[in-house]
């Protein structure tokens, strides 16, 4: 469970996040989801470090993180699995390279072993055989797995994916979100993930929350968020015409 | 004030650069790597830079030399003390201020913008310590190396071109070459050139780590980098030469 107090945040005077608290569950998909530039990406930042939060604390079960040393934190961190927007691959290393590299770094795992859960990871993402390409030589679709699978490499606790679907087609977004979910029930981590895609919000949103001006505004869940009784929730869900078009086609129908 | 909070900022970025790698392995590995790819990588451009500037230096001297009371062996003398003192440590390190600093810049800060460095925080490894270290220590291994290889290219290129002229002999630019050779002299080249090393690559891995935005930064931002760089081997070069040869 990830659990954040009063988190608040500003860049040269401009408050982006309001002091924010909220829990994320372990076992279940939560989501961030809001417009864009509402603060979804600054606070995700704020959980994992890569920007200190202004006011607030955040507890990876019940440890403080924001009161650890870099040290502390790095014990933290690779219990963390992170999928990046644009897959933060690294480029110059092959797709069995970039799994293998936190699993070189940081355990003790013979070569033997290390190749085994490499194998592992890949086929969990169905990219066996990918093994030897580079990540400028794979498609979209295949660089977010490949993030996928070395996010899940060191077997982590806590998985953050950031807009996982950006720039997918739909169908191979469809894929990568019940990845997603899949790994989320089969390991029992904490899964984050932060989007702003209504079809991801309906696949894998067991849990949601609605951040707008940089504020916590509403949560609940894929169910719920159909009948929000709130304008900013209702033009965020019925922003495309193809949801405007099933929400008439509801109406009609009651 | 802007460049005193930049100067902090570089000196901090020092601090978490010399910190304990996470993995010694990882990191003599990488070292081996940025030793291939700042210093092997830089021989061809230092070659060709010394042998022509040797030369250049050589028939410079020799077409400048009308009285007869200035010994033949002069232009050997000349081009030996201002190979060995200033054209190889100091012009070899603003060559390669531009050819190793933008590439430094430009592949950290791409690093920076496509997310790679937040991935590898996110895993727990010490971004500034696993990228800049093994490119500073790969400096700090190989620049002297150049640099030796430049004086020694540069007298060569100096005899050639003498040799082609008909300017003088061999054994009197030989001569030239071994007249009042001072021995701390090499010391001072090679000081010089270990902080213009350090300086050059921790310059430039701070204005790669620390940049913002997109492509069109990172180009800025590989600029900036070879520019102050280059300011700072003129600055270190003259406290150098006050410190080491004046006091």
């Amino acid at each position: 469970m990830i659990e954040f107090h009063q988190v608040s945040k500003s860049f040269n005077g401009q408050k982006i996040l309001f002091d924010i608290d909220h829990s994320f569950e372990k076992g279940k998909v939560n989501l961030i989801i809001g417009q864009s530039g509402q603060g979804k990406s600054v606070l995700a930042k704020c959980l994992v470090g890569l920007y200190e939060p202004d006011t607030g604390e955040v507890f990876y079960d019940k440890r403080n993180f924001t009161g650890m040393d870099r040290a502390a934190r790095s014990e933290i961190r690779q219990e963390i699995g992170m999928l990046f927007q644009g897959s933060a691959l690294f480029d110059s290393m092959t797709v069995e390279q970039n799994v293998k590299f936190p699993l070189q770094m940081f355990t003790k795992m013979t070569k033997a072993e290390i190749q085994h859960r490499v194998d592992y990871c890949l086929e969990r993402v169905n990219l066996d055989g990918s093994n030897n390409l580079l990540p400028s030589e794979c498609s979209g679709g295949m660089q977010k797995r490949v993030g996928i699978a070395r996010a899940i490499a060191m077997r982590p606790r806590y998985l953050f994916c950031d807009e996982p679907n950006s720039g997918l087609d739909p169908k191979t977004a469809i894929v990568i979100d019940n990845l997603i979910n899949d790994i989320t029930k089969e390991f029992d981590i904490t899964t984050v993930v932060i989007t702003h895609d209504m079809n991801s919000v309906m696949e894998i949103g067991d849990e949601i929350l609605f951040i707008h001006e940089g504020k916590k505004w509403w949560t609940g869940n894929r169910h719920s968020i159909i009948n929000a009784d709130n304008p900013e929730i209702e033009s965020f869900v019925y922003a495309s015409s193809f949801m405007k078009e099933i929400r008439e086609k509801l109406q009609k129908k009651t | 004030m802007n460049w005193l909070r930049q100067f902090g900022k570089y000196i901090l970025m020092l601090g978490v650069v010399f910190s304990r790698p996470n993995r010694w392995r990882f990191y003599w590995k990488q070292s081996l790597i940025e030793i291939e790819q700042i210093g092997i990588n830089s021989l061809p451009i230092v070659a060709l830079m010394s042998a022509f500037m040797g030369a250049v230096i050589a028939l410079q001297t020799a077409s400048s030399m009308e009285s007869p009371l200035l010994p033949e062996y002069t232009v050997g003398y000349i081009t030996q003390s201002s190979t060995i003192l200033e054209f190889s440590p100091t012009i070899i390190s603003l060559i390669l201020a531009g050819k190793v600093g933008s590439n430094v810049a430009s592949e950290i800060g791409t690093m920076r913008v496509t997310e790679q460095i937040d991935a590898l925080e996110i895993m727990g490894v010490n971004s500034l310590n696993f990228l800049v270290l093994p490119k500073i220590t790969a400096a700090l291994v190989f620049f002297p190396v150049l640099v030796v290889f430049s004086m020694a290219l540069s007298m060569f290129g100096g005899w050639l071109a003498l040799l082609f002229s008909d300017l003088t002999t061999t054994e009197i630019y030989i001569l030239g070459i071994r007249s009042f050779f001072n021995p701390f002299h090499i010391t001072y080249a090679l000081s010089k050139t270990l902080i213009f090393g350090f300086l050059i690559v921790s310059i430039a891995s701070f204005y790669g780590y620390y940049v913002k935005g997109g492509s069109l930064d990172v180009g800025k931002a590989s600029t900036q980098a070879v520019v102050t760089s280059s300011v700072a081997i003129l600055i270190a070069n003259f406290i150098l030469t006050q410190l080491m040869l004046l006091s």
